[in-house]
């Protein structure tokens, strides 16, 4: 019982410090948290694949984008679209994208599944660059009105408010992150680190192959939606680059390896690291992408597992240290 | 009754004929080894019938049913299950996880996105039930890559016969043994597959007399003899291609 208690108090602590955060830390880092936690998930949502599943994959930042791209046009065509329905829609955006790419991507792993994927993010990335009528090419959609969260008739919250939009945007990936924890939790998420082992093996255990891989790629493909979805809210303008881009595919992936691709919280720990690291360097020089690269060489070569992965094996070091210290001082 | 029958089966690699008309039968509920030399075709005839590759031509029978060029999984779900020569585990997940998926299998959930695998108390019991019968238990949280060769091995099998199939097919379940290894898995081998029916790859001529109702001979791709183990020793043509050079060593 006690055991359980002290399980809570983290979680309770850090609900307390999200819901005071904003009304301390100011407009310029409620602001600086949203961006950090929709990176979260959307680095989360890659290493579904990357981590649990075994595959790179190059081109994520095509449901991130569709996603974004989606829920903007969305809230600029049709008047008065509520704001959950707009997240909505960015989740399902990138889970059809999904769909409709994972007959040929559960076929492939190794270097043709990273291929495949890049391949595909740059045809969407150029397509919507050219697809001017609906996207804006270069100049994307913006401008488009965020609707309040409202229960009609009884609550109506200004999104446009951003301590109001942290709050929401904090509780969506919170929502998000819990599910995607859940599933990894689960007899399929279970199966999915199998196939990442010996996929073969899988399949002789009676399991079929494409559809586990194909339901957990439209999954990935749902939150990175999300993501995006929640992205263009925030943003209010939506331009290929900056969610469709190759940066905004990297971007992640750097997270996730930064963090550690072997846990859960991994990618979190890495978006966290990636965004400080972003607003100390940016004082100095714009060339962040330079910094993170030097910091992604350190990450691979020193510590391969991450972040997250090297803390749990200092953590182990210690608690083995520590142990041995005790029976050596209980023999003398 | 055959559960196992293969009619004019060849395949090739890139015109490289590896099995020829290969007629091969196995009986409900007895023990039937495949021997050979190396080369013979052997591993190819049980990725052949497993699902691995799709002969070039002729059938594949189980329960009288044709499964020419089925899937594995689909293999696995009507009760075939296999083991590899090449140790083929889960490496980095423990020996526990590497059985609870058999047992998922076994128990048909594949898809169960709405509960917690740790709380589904029936499939951890059954898991831990299955390690204390193959003697892992003390190896439960051990992942699969830094168990003992021996006990890696038997995990392979025990992994083949998780899904509680009703034939087994075992590709050199012995291989790299020590003689005290090799006869803790044949004694495993034994009661796992008591009341099954099995087709198991050997080389070792000690444990295929030990255990095989039947014997089926290959040689060159080509079926030499089929027989009891007694009727194979005597059998003047398997002398001279394997036994005989086996005899010689």
């Amino acid at each position: 019982m006690r055991d359980k208690l002290y399980k809570w108090i983290p979680w309770v602590v850090l609900f307390i410090v999200l819901i005071i955060y904003p009304h301390v830390a100011g407009i310029y880092y409620t602001n600086f948290f949203v961006r950090f936690a929709i990176y979260a998930l959307f680095a989360v949502s890659l290493n579904l694949l990357l981590g649990y599943m075994g595959v790179l994959s190059f081109g994520h930042a095509m449901f991130f984008g569709t996603g974004a791209y989606m829920t903007a046009i969305v809230l600029t065509h049709i008047e008065g679209f509520p704001l959950l329905p707009a997240v909505l829609v960015g989740g399902v955006t990138g889970g059809v994208l999904a769909l409709i790419l994972s007959p040929l991507l559960v076929r492939v792993s190794g270097t043709a599944f990273a291929m495949l994927t890049l391949a595909f993010g740059q045809l969407i990335f150029v397509a919507a660059l050219k697809f001017r009528e609906v996207t804006g090419g270069e100049d994307g959609v913006g401008g488009y009105p965020i609707p309040p969260l409202s229960i009609p008739g009884i609550i109506s919250i200004d999104m446009k408010d951003q301590v109001s939009f942290y709050y929401f945007a904090v509780v969506v990936v919170a929502i998000c992150l819990y599910i995607l924890w859940y599933y990894t939790k689960t007899p399929f998420g279970s199966l999915i680190v199998g196939i990442r082992d010996n996929a073969m093996r899988v399949s002789y255990l009676g399991f079929k192959l494409s559809h586990t891989k194909a339901i957990n790629l439209i999954v990935s493909g749902v939150f990175a939606g999300i993501a995006g979805a929640i992205f263009a809210l925030f943003q209010n303008l939506v331009s290929t680059i900056g969610v469709l881009d190759i940066g905004n595919c990297f971007l992640p992936l750097l997270m996730a390896y930064i963090g550690g691709i072997g846990s859960f919280f991994g990618p979190i720990v890495g978006s966290a690291v990636l965004h400080v690291l972003e607003f100390l360097v940016i004082r100095f020089t714009e060339r962040i992408g330079l910094v993170n690269g030097v910091i992604f060489i350190v990450v691979v070569l020193f510590a391969p597992m991450g972040l997250v992965g090297l803390l749990r094996m200092v953590k182990e070091r210690w608690f083995t240290r520590s142990a041995n210290q005790m029976s050596t001082g209980t023999s003398s | 009754m055959n559960i196992l029958e293969t009619k004019g089966l060849y395949h090739d690699f890139s015109g490289l004929e590896v099995l020829f008309n290969i007629n091969f039968q196995v009986e409900e509920g007895e023990r039937h080894a495949v021997i050979g030399p190396n080369g013979a075709g052997k591993t190819t005839l049980f990725n052949v019938i497993t699902g691995t590759y799709t002969p070039r031509r002729g059938k594949v029978f189980f329960k009288n049913k044709e499964i020419t060029g089925a899937k594995p999984h689909r293999l696995a779900r009507i009760g075939m299950g296999r083991s590899f020569q090449i140790t083929s585990t889960f490496s980095r997940l423990t020996t526990f996880q590497n059985l609870r998926m058999g047992i998922l299998s076994k128990r048909g959930i594949r898809f169960n996105l709405f509960r917690k695998l740790d709380k589904m108390k029936t499939i951890t019991n059954e898991t831990d039930e299955v390690l204390k019968r193959i003697n892992l238990d003390g190896e439960r949280d051990i992942p699969a890559s830094l168990l003992s060769y021996g006990k890696h091995r038997s995990l392979e099998v025990s992994l083949a016969m998780s899904t509680d199939p009703e034939l087994v097919m075992l590709d050199e379940p012995t291989a790299g043994m020590s003689k005290d290894e090799t006869h803790t898995a044949v004694e495993l081998i034994r009661r796992l597959t008591e009341g099954k029916t099995m087709v198991i790859i050997e080389h070792d001529m000690d444990v295929i007399f030990s255990l095989a109702d039947r014997i089926t001979v290959l040689h060159l791709g080509e079926i030499l003899a089929v027989g009891t183990p007694n009727e194979i020793r005597e059998n003047q043509a398997v002398k001279d291609a394997y036994l005989g050079e086996m005899e010689e060593e």
